[in-house]
């Protein structure tokens, strides 16, 4: 799959954002466009600035400076928002309500009331038998899942995903997966933050994100050529420049110079 | 602004509640509990009657016929019962000291008739309900002079422009305990339900979808205003009904509710009550900014919620509060709305009266007042 630097309008788009707190600069001037129908990986460490970079997009954080903009509006804008979906990584359901209570109402904030759809939703989550369930009665991975039907109810075209696949078991992930290229096959944009990278090699695309910085944008095939491993470790890694230190033996046998991430 | 959203808050609301039985039972069953007690202990209170002992330690006539006098003026007046066993000083203490006497009244051992100092000597323990039995003893005592003077002691009886001159202290009490209840219980409960909000992870994701600030504000005070409402209907239907069961075979007679009567309309109460709650919303909404945890919000009671009810009117008139505290209760909105339950219920007065709808539009504007300091906490960043 070839990227198209040129596609008329990106889906998600960042020019020279930056989100400082105090003397952090959390988001340190990042510029990206993204492009509508694919999935995006965020990877990078816990602190690398992935969830403040989510926030400022979705609009819950103001920028320091910059432009955060997501489907040609700049964001924060609040009628956006009804195009947006965005799964916390905090659970961020009501653990007295039920499934259906918890759906309905976010739905119904979007201003999805349509039953059989948010049935459908359930289904997809493999909650529709759980549908009175109080949220604080499920285990971990249906109250991810519910947190992640939450998000999708209203069909948003752009949908951030904050570590969805925390506590969720291999099959489900499976299934998280290939529920999100169904989605994408279906044109929506999503970003999907992680810092496991066997999760990366599903993504369309990476952004290797570290210290608030991107440090390389590509495939997981580009990315990995370019550095020349076979392992997208060690690829970050030789990206954030900790390959002496760290990772010598497998850079020994490649030669391929480390391209400046922009 | 979007009813619908605005709607969905308030059904999250209205559900969460549902299922929280013990909230619940804090919003209705707590304040019946204790307003049951109150009643029961004040109107039992003032069934006692205090037990007094005459003393003379004096030598001369004078001292005697005074005492004499004394005793045949108290003995049988209600509410006082008169022990004559206890002669002298030291019996007198003793007595005190083991609960047997409340007062005693000393003519001491200088009483003559130049010399008309009379001493009452009580426990100390309890300052404010020992002095209760003072004014009859002062009156025993006039009659007792006065009459050794020759003259005829004058009758007196009590009358109030408002209410009965029988007015309990239930009955003045009770107005202002319905107010600082739904204040009270309303502020609790929307602080804490917030917070959890905030540190949940629900804030941000209902930050995250298009409901606006109002929007969520507006559903929390539907929400809570609903059940203040409710809150309300019922304490205020213990208050003022009043239903006598009969004794029936061990069970002894007993009653439900406490009667109080109230001379204005209970709607106008209760929208002062239910103005009041919506500014507890807000304050509670508010406050949850500075808490990271439950305990965090229950510290603010001391904070927030005693001073009003020390303030407020609630013991004390505002008029006699030390001059620096009177400005610090006028902003404080429990007095508002004590003022204008005391005078709905105890004077009567309706929505035709100025100082009814001083005190309402005082609780609007602070309740107007805590909505925008609300919704400027809920979303700092965005606009």
């Amino acid at each position: 799959m070839k990227v198209t630097p040129t596609s008329p309008a990106p889906a998600v788009e960042a020019v020279a954002l930056r989100k400082d707190f105090g003397p952090i600069h959390a988001v340190d001037g990042i510029d990206m466009a993204l492009t509508p129908g694919r999935i995006y990986g965020l990877l990078g460490p816990n602190g690398s600035g992935k969830t403040t970079l989510i926030r400022l997009l979705v609009g819950l954080a103001s920028a320091t400076s910059g432009t955060a903009r997501v489907l040609g509006v700049d964001m924060p804008s609040r009628p956006n928002l009804a195009r947006i979906g965005y799964m916390t990584q905090a659970d961020g359901i009501y653990p007295e309500l039920s499934v259906w209570e918890n759906l309905t109402f976010f739905a119904a904030l979007y201003g999805q009331t349509d039953k059989a759809e948010l049935l459908r939703t359930l289904e997809l989550v493999e909650l529709r038998g759980r549908t009175g369930t109080p949220a604080q009665d499920l285990s971990g991975g249906m109250r991810r899942r519910l947190s992640m039907a939450c998000a999708l109810a209203h069909h948003p075209a752009v949908i951030f995903l904050d570590e969805p696949t925390v506590g969720v078991d291999p099959a489900l992930r499976v299934q998280f997966w290939n529920h999100f290229h169904r989605l994408a096959a279906d044109g929506a944009t999503l970003v999907v933050s992680s810092h496991v990278m066997d999760e990366a090699d599903r993504c369309d695309e990476l952004l290797f994100i570290r210290d608030g910085h991107v440090l390389a944008q590509g495939t997981p095939a580009e990315l990995r050529a370019r550095t020349g491993t076979d392992n997208l470790e060690t690829a970050f890694l030789q990206f954030a420049g900790e390959t002496a230190a760290t990772a010598g033996a497998a850079t020994a046998t490649t030669p391929t110079a480390n391209e400046t991430p922009r | 602004m979007n009813p619908l959203r605005v709607a969905a808050v308030f059904r999250r609301i209205v559900a969460q509640f549902r299922r929280d039985p013990r909230s619940l039972a804090l919003l209705f069953v707590a304040p019946l509990a204790i307003i049951a007690l109150l009643g029961w202990v004040l109107s039992s209170a003032q069934a006692t009657s205090a037990r007094i002992a005459v003393v003379d330690e004096a030598s001369g006539p004078a001292g005697s016929v005074v005492a004499n006098r004394l005793q045949s003026a108290l003995d049988g007046q209600p509410g006082i019962v008169l022990d004559k066993s206890v002669i002298d000083d030291a019996t007198a203490r003793q007595a005190l000291e083991d609960k047997k006497l409340d007062l005693v009244v000393v003519l001491p051992a200088d009483f003559s008739a130049q010399n008309r100092k009379i001493e009452l000597l009580t426990l100390g323990l309890n300052p404010t309900g020992e002095a209760a039995v003072i004014p009859a003893v002062q009156q025993a005592l006039v009659g007792a002079l006065l009459d050794s003077a020759g003259a005829v002691l004058p009758t007196v009886e009590r009358q109030t422009v408002y209410g009965s001159p029988d007015a309990t202290q239930l009955d003045s009490l009770a107005p202002v305990v319905v107010g600082f209840f739904a204040y009270f219980f309303v502020f609790i409960l929307t602080g804490i339900s917030f917070l959890r909000e905030r540190i949940g992870g629900t804030l941000e994701r209902l930050l995250a979808t298009p409901v606006s600030r109002a929007e969520i504000v507006l559903g929390y005070s539907l929400g809570f205003g609903f059940f203040a409402t409710l809150q309300v209907a019922i304490v205020m239907a213990f208050v003022l009904g009043r239903l006598d069961v009969p004794a029936l075979g061990p069970v002894p007679a007993f009653a439900i509710g406490l009667g109080v009567r109230t001379a204005g309309n209970p709607l106008v109460a209760y929208l002062l009550v239910l103005v009041l709650g919506l500014g507890a919303v807000s304050l509670g909404i508010f406050l949850s900014t500075f808490a990271r945890t439950e305990l965090q919000i229950l510290q603010f009671i001391p904070i927030v919620i005693v001073p009003q009810g020390l303030l407020g009117g609630f013991f004390w008139p505002i008029d006699q509060l030390p001059a620096l505290l009177q400005p610090v209760a006028r902003i404080l909105p429990v007095t508002y709305a004590i003022d204008g339950l005391r005078q709905v219920m105890i004077a009567g007065a309706g929505l035709d009266s100025a100082q009814v709808l001083l005190d309402l539009g005082v609780l609007v504007a602070i309740a107007a007042f805590f909505v925008v300091l609300a919704a400027g906490t809920i979303r700092r960043e965005v606009a």
